[in-house]
């Protein structure tokens, strides 16, 4: 590379860029001013809205720059774009219900830290280099230690930080680790570069140095989205933790876990086919994760009566659907002409659950019963004639989640089990059905606490009085949650199309100017062709 | 046409938004909108029933129909389709939903006071849900609305509900969710079986096209019979599990009960009436339409379970005290019919099956209506608390014994038609299930006859009013004679079930294209099918079917 190409590069990187460095530099400035401007919160939280919406803006602004895929760190095809833009959206509705959280001395801080989470989660999204990708999720979690221990200063809430920080720490290093095998299997540490020479090479990525990043990779992720084995965390964090902290931990972390799998793991192993013994174990030990993640993590959901515990195990079962997704991801190999991708099905999937969870657990926030917090089921007994509209977005999110049409949450696990079916490892597709059969039997479980929920806010008398707090911010997130989730439901054309957008982007790995010989039973170009609604 | 089968399905929706929308609606307001809409939606169902072509198979007043595949492209994929089409199948579910729902809101013009605006709007919700489900040409269509008709009815069971109402309606959201799910797995697996497999890689959700495509799928497996792991016997299973708790066939009746019992008069009615349609319309239109030989496979055991069904369900409903149970427990029996009709696996059978869905939904939302009648003006519905109400109120009386004598099968009324051809269509494939069947029509004779003896008929027994309704009911000379909403309601019910009893003909002949095609369908089918391996006919003790080329026989018969 000479060092001509190499200063576009950089300059093209920098100009995709602008959207994060926006938020970046707002959040650093906040910061840094704290300490020596006292002003109310309102003020900060204004300032952090304002910085998004810049950065809005200028994402949309930068939509049609693309970088060199083999050259840059960060990319801004479909998935880049897409999903800095779902970021940014959730980033918005979750300052709406955290407006109100920190106090007026520490409001700098929290606001701050919050910008940084969100530049975070927008690096994830377009990074193509495994030091840029590993930058972005520690740009996630290290601002996230802070907001734990900005909070309430009580003795719970230091516990839950502290756990928090130890195993966050420890998953980074396991992800460190397993990144750093992918840079070993082929030396070079640009993702798209990786998946094209192992597409090309036979012996890349070597099966068993293959196998121990794969492995260690997904550990460090898994931690991220709250995937059994990684998962213990989650109930007692959410719990303890505020529940505006809450909200952004049961999304955010997962949301850029998921799509770190799809750029680091599934996008590169992918490519090598469904025979691949590499790609028939990474299948099998997805399989287990999501397995074992749905299971409990909707069995244990059932025996909760916290609000905060309940959401926390829901998360949890969520992230074994989107296992699923990321199971088929992998098996979906450059010749399987499918109609249903796994990556499409997981970034659909992840936008109706950040309307739908970030909706629950928006109600909670902005409701308040007899001097404290609204904490158990039963505090919302009666909600639906007492306080009719919260209750009504309360209950459009949850029949959300549990997956019932007309909503958004239908399509979302529409996408993740048409996408199973649509799978398999040569003609073997026998596993992703089972898979796809024990994810229906769950989610019927998972009905069960859902509609408990619902049950208590309808049939049962009002027991006590419950007021809304928060004022027309959180209203209007949560307004804003549940009616997406109405009119997605309704008219998912959009969503399914980027998230189709998304998922050919994630995987595609072919220069433009690609000689066409190479391209003998081509993956991306080749395949779209045989997809009836792209030309549609 | 097609832009008014559309604006039927959406009207009750309408009018339902406008219900919760609207402020401060009082009772009659909110009746009077609700009737109006069942109205003007019984209306244009009519004008669609009066425009639609006898003899003609393929879907009529569809979205786009020369342009070769149904509907608009509306919803998520270019695939997916906004696309409505009635035939044979379907036509007479929908005037039935369309029928009963009038007859729903009447018999909740005095009995719902509470939060009525609410009621009345989760009432024509649910009625959207009903039409729009027997009106789908497109797969997922139909399961949106399929699953979309547990919301309505969860908050119709659990807030207007009887005493143990939560948990009836905790039981049946859950129950059949569980169920349905696991047929949206089998729907994909169809979906995706057409896109690998047919000729041309087409990925398409509309249903005629699926049922077209799949009957001559070229991949050998497909036409396997016999095997347990034969791909259309393995989707057969997936797609049961939603339609046998929804009919609900035997092991998977226990919700019924409850359900029925608990919720309000029209829910009852709504319940039986059409819900229950829903599992059979479903079993006819995708296990029996796109995936026979999984039923010519399964034959012997989805018989033995109907015809458990039916003796059982008769057996329950004799020890019945409560009327409702007792009707209740009668349609597990009857739907049990309906079953077996089916899977005579000949047209003589799947004519009876798709009439005697009909008659069920009239005599048994009847039924409903009348215990629903007789429980607000005594407040029980225990057979030995009330007798004799043929000289209190002889109108609800006479609809009483004529819509139990439809649903015991009388020839002459509805019931006969549609279980008659039931049994003669068995009586081919199977006798025993078809003599084992029969009994059950004796059994439906008994205690039917018997509620009627005890409640209609002997010297008058009233209970004596409880307290809490001292006020209005307490002199029995004043229980309220039946209003015109009720005879309005239950009327034309009660011509139905005559007009199908003496002249079932125009009804049979706008099923019979459709039900035939299914036929078509399964024999040739069956014909070309290979044998996975050569001696597994299933090994199910009960019934030994009959020898296949026994088939020509009924088809004969049958004109």
């Amino acid at each position: 590379m000479n060092p001509q190409i190499a200063y576009e590069s950089v300059q093209q990187t920098l100009r995709i860029l602008i959207p994060e460095l926006i938020v970046l530099a707002a959040g650093v400035a906040m910061m840094t001013a704290s300490p020596f401007f006292r002003w109310p919160r309102r003020t900060w939280c204004a300032i952090g809205a304002g910085a998004l919406t810049a950065a809005l803006l200028a994402l949309l602004a930068v939509s049609g720059l693309q970088t060199d895929m083999y050259a840059a760190v960060a990319l801004n095809d479909s998935l880049g774009f897409y999903g800095r833009l779902v970021v940014l959206l959730s980033g918005l509705i979750l300052l709406a219900l955290a407006h109100d959280e920190p106090a007026d001395d520490t409001a700098g801080e929290f606001f701050g830290a919050f910008l940084m989470i969100n530049a975070g989660a927008m690096l994830v999204m377009t990074a193509n280099e495994l030091v840029f990708l590993f930058v972005g999720l520690e740009l996630v979690s290290m601002p996230t230690y802070m907001l734990l221990y900005l909070s309430r200063r009580t003795s719970t809430t230091q516990e839950t930080a502290t756990k928090y920080f130890y195993l966050s720490i420890f998953s980074s290093g396991l992800l460190l680790y397993g990144l750093a095998f992918l840079y070993g299997v082929a030396g070079v540490s640009n993702l798209k570069a990786l998946a094209t020479l192992s597409w090309h090479l036979p012996s890349i990525p070597h099966p068993q140095l293959g196998l121990v990043a794969v492995v260690f990779v997904l550990a460090g992720l898994c931690f991220r989205v709250a995937a059994v084995p990684f998962h213990f965390y989650a109930p007692d964090v959410y719990q303890g933790s505020p529940t505006v902290l809450a909200a952004l931990l049961s999304w955010v972390p997962k949301g850029v876990g998921f799509v770190a799998m799809v750029r680091a793991l599934t996008a590169v192993i992918s490519v090598k086919g469904p025979d691949d013994p590499l790609v028939q174990k990474a299948v099998m030990i997805s399989w287990v994760v999501a397995a074992a993640t749905m299971i409990l993590g909707n069995t244990l959901a059932l025996l909760q009566n916290n609000l905060k515990r309940l959401l926390a195990y829901s998360a949890i079962a969520h992230a074994g659907y989107l296992m699923i997704g990321v199971t088929v991801a992998f098996a979906n190999g450059p010749k399987s002409g499918y109609v249903y991708y796994g990556c499409e099905s997981i970034f659909f999937y992840l936008v109706a659950y950040a309307l739908m969870t970030l909706g629950a657990f928006g109600v909670i926030i902005g409701l308040r019963t007899a001097g404290r917090d609204v904490e158990t089921v039963e505090d919302l007994a009666g909600l639906g004639f007492t306080q009719p509209l919260p209750a009504l977005a309360l209950a459009i999110c949850l029949l959300s989640l549990s997956g019932i049409p007309p909503l958004a949450g239908f399509w979302g696990k529409f996408e993740i089990f048409a996408s199973a079916f649509a799978a398999s490892l040569g003609d073997n597709s026998g596993p992703f059905i089972l898979l796809a059969v024990i994810g229906v039997l769950n989610a019927a479980v998972g009905a069960y606490y859902y509609l408990r929920i619902v049950v208590t806010m309808y049939l049962r008398p009002a027991r006590q009085t419950v007021v809304p707090r928060g004022g027309w911010p959180v209203a209007l997130a949560v307004g804003a949650c549940a009616s997406l989730s109405l009119i997605l439901g309704l008219f998912p054309g959009p969503i399914v199309r980027a998230s189709r957008a998304a998922a050919l982007a994630a995987v595609d790995h072919s220069p433009p100017s690609r000689p066409q010989v190479i391209v003998r039973s081509g993956p991306s170009p080749s395949h779209s062709t045989k997809i009836p609604w792209v030309q549609n | 046409m097609a832009t008014l089968l559309a604006i039927t399905v959406l009207l009750p929706l309408l009018g339902s938004l406008v219900l919760i929308l609207a402020p401060r609606l009082d009772r009659s307001a909110a009746r009077n909108i609700a009737l109006g809409c069942t109205l003007a939606t019984m209306a244009f169902s009519l004008i669609l029933l009066a425009s639609f072509r006898t003899g003609v198979l393929t879907p009529q007043f569809a979205f786009e129909p020369q342009a070769g595949t149904y509907g608009l492209r509306w919803l998520a994929r270019p695939d997916i389709r906004f696309a409505f089409g009635l035939d044979g199948l379907s036509l007479w579910l929908f005037l039935l939903t369309a029928l009963l729902m009038i007859t729903a809101v009447m018999s909740s013009w005095e009995a719902i006071s509470e939060r009525a605006p609410l009621y009345y709007a989760f009432l024509l919700a649910l009625e959207t849900g009903l039409l729009g489900l027997f009106a789908s040409l497109d797969v997922v269509l139909f399961y949106i609305f399929f699953e979309f008709t547990l919301i309505p009815l969860f908050f119709l069971i659990g807030l207007w509900g009887g005493p143990e109402r939560q948990r009836a309606s905790i039981m049946f959201f859950l129950y059949t969710l569980a169920g349905s799910l696991l047929t949206l797995l089998g729907v994909i697996a169809l979906v995706v079986v057409h896109y690998r497999y047919s000729p041309a890689n087409v990925l398409t959700f509309s249903i005629p096209e699926l049922t077209r495509g799949l009957a001559t799928l070229p991949w050998p497996r497909w036409h396997e019979v016999g095997s347990w792991s034969s791909p259309q016997v393995l989707i057969f299973l997936l797609l049961l599990a939603g339609f046998a708790i929804k009919v609900p066939m035997f092991p998977f009746h226990t919700w019924l009960p409850l359900a029925h019992v608990e919720a309000p008069t029209a829910g009852s009615i709504i319940l039986a009436g059409v819900l229950l349609k829903v599992g059979s319309y479903g079993l006819l239109r995708f296990n029996m339409g796109m995936t026979p030989l999984g039923a010519v496979s399964l034959f012997p055991l989805l018989a033995t379970l109907a015809v458990i069904g039916i003796i059982y369900g008769a057996l329950v409903a004799l020890a019945q005290t409560d009327m409702k149970r007792l009707v209740a427990y009668s349609s597990v029996s009857h739907m049990g019919f309906v079953v077996l009709g089916m899977f005579a696996l000949n047209s003589t059978g799947l004519d009876g099956s798709v009439i005697q869905m009909v008659n069920h939904g009239l005599t048994t939302g009847a039924l409903f209506a009348c215990v629903g009648v007789l429980y607000e003006r005594y407040h029980t519905r225990e057979m030995s608390e009330v007798g004799g109400i043929w000289n209190r109120l002889p109108i609800l009386a006479f609809f009483f014994i004529l819509s139990a004598l439809g649903s015991a099968a009388l020839p002459g009324l509805n019931g006969f038609v549609g279980e008659f051809p039931i049994l003669v269509g068995m009586f081919s494939e199977s006798r025993r299930a078809a003599v084992l069947g029969g009994t059950g029509m004796i059994l439906g004779a008994c205690y039917l006859l018997w509620m009627i003896l005890k409640v209609v008929f002997g010297p008058l027994r009233e209970p004596a009013a409880d307290h809490e309704h001292a006020g209005d009911g307490n002199d029995h000379a004043a229980v309220r004679p039946v209003g015109w909403h009720e005879i309005a309601g239950l009327a034309p019910l009660m011509a139905l079930i005559v007009l199908i009893g003496v002249v079932p003909g125009p009804f049979l002949d706008r099923i019979r294209p459709s039900s035939g095609e299914i036929d078509k369908n399964l024999q040739s089918q069956r014909g070309s099918s290979t044998v996975a391996v050569a001696t597994t006919t299933i090994p199910l003790p009960n019934i030994t079917a009959a020898p296949r080329n026994a088939l020509k026989a009924p088809q004969g018969k049958r004109r």
